[in-house]
């Protein structure tokens, strides 16, 4: 990854802190970044760990923070784990049914013969004509 | 909400639901005054923790709000912080009371003979 996008990366997840954050700490989480992706820490792991701590210090109660501000955020949480487990759930049919295609089905079973006009089934073997026989279901 | 040393808390381990984050800065504080990126280096040496920035500054806040430590004028862009004579305090309180479980842990497993 190149120096400009990890700095934009890091850039971008300072941004979803708090403004009275950034004001506080933004410069120095910056210069911070830089050093440590300097000694080699994953630019992605620097951004991520800035992203967690940013939702942290929006769902923290703060004496000086609309309770609306709390809310909404806890309302954006919300709606991405339900949006996660809707892709989730959507996925899992189409799973199962790719699945099910390589088990052979229940019903398959080998077809007895077709009964013939006219003549008359063998003394002691019952005929059975079986769903299947008569609506010639196939697998 | 600060904790002070007159309060009536004295002797309450209330760094037992900080986090392992903030206690491991407390200790690396106890060694004298030091920066964020300062802090990350120490309690990598210290502890073999590597600490993201993320977890960094949120314990920073939570202890600074507890009233454990305390900022120092900004040098440049970089805040350094101290730690507060409460703060020392609850930090001896919560080691002794580490060192108490540890020690009853290995007297369970040396009686247990495992």
């Amino acid at each position: 990854m190149g120096a400009p996008r990890t700095a934009r990366l890091v850039k971008t997840a300072l941004r979803c802190y708090p403004p009275g954050w950034r004001r506080r700490h933004g410069d120095e989480a910056a210069e911070l970044a830089s050093l440590l992706i300097r000694d080699g820490t994953p630019a992605g792991s620097i951004a991520w760990s800035y992203l967690a701590g940013a939702a942290r210090e929006w769902l923290a109660p703060r004496p000086g923070r609309r309770l609306s501000t709390v809310a909404c955020a806890l309302l954006v949480a919300a709606c991405s784990l339900g949006v996660l487990a809707g892709l989730q759930a959507s996925a899992g049919p189409a799973r199962a049914a790719s699945t099910s295609q390589a088990r052979p089905r229940a019903h398959c079973r080998p077809r007895p013969p077709e009964p013939v006009p006219g003549a008359i089934p063998a003394m002691g073997r019952p005929q059975v004509i079986t769903w299947e026989a008569t609506h010639g279901r196939s697998c | 909400m600060a904790v002070g040393g007159q309060d009536g808390r004295a002797g309450q381990d209330v760094l037992r639901r900080v986090g392992e984050a903030s206690v491991l800065i407390l200790i690396s504080l106890a060694g004298g005054p030091k920066h964020g990126y300062a802090l990350i280096q120490d309690i990598k040496e210290l502890a073999g923790v590597e600490l993201g920035p993320g977890t960094l500054y949120g314990a920073l806040d939570r202890l600074e709000r507890l009233g454990l430590i305390e900022p120092l004028p900004a040098d440049d862009r970089r805040h350094p912080y101290r730690i507060t004579a409460p703060g020392a305090a609850a930090l001896r309180v919560h080691l002794d009371s580490l060192e108490r479980v540890s020690a009853a842990g290995r007297l369970r497993l040396q009686l247990g003979g495992i």
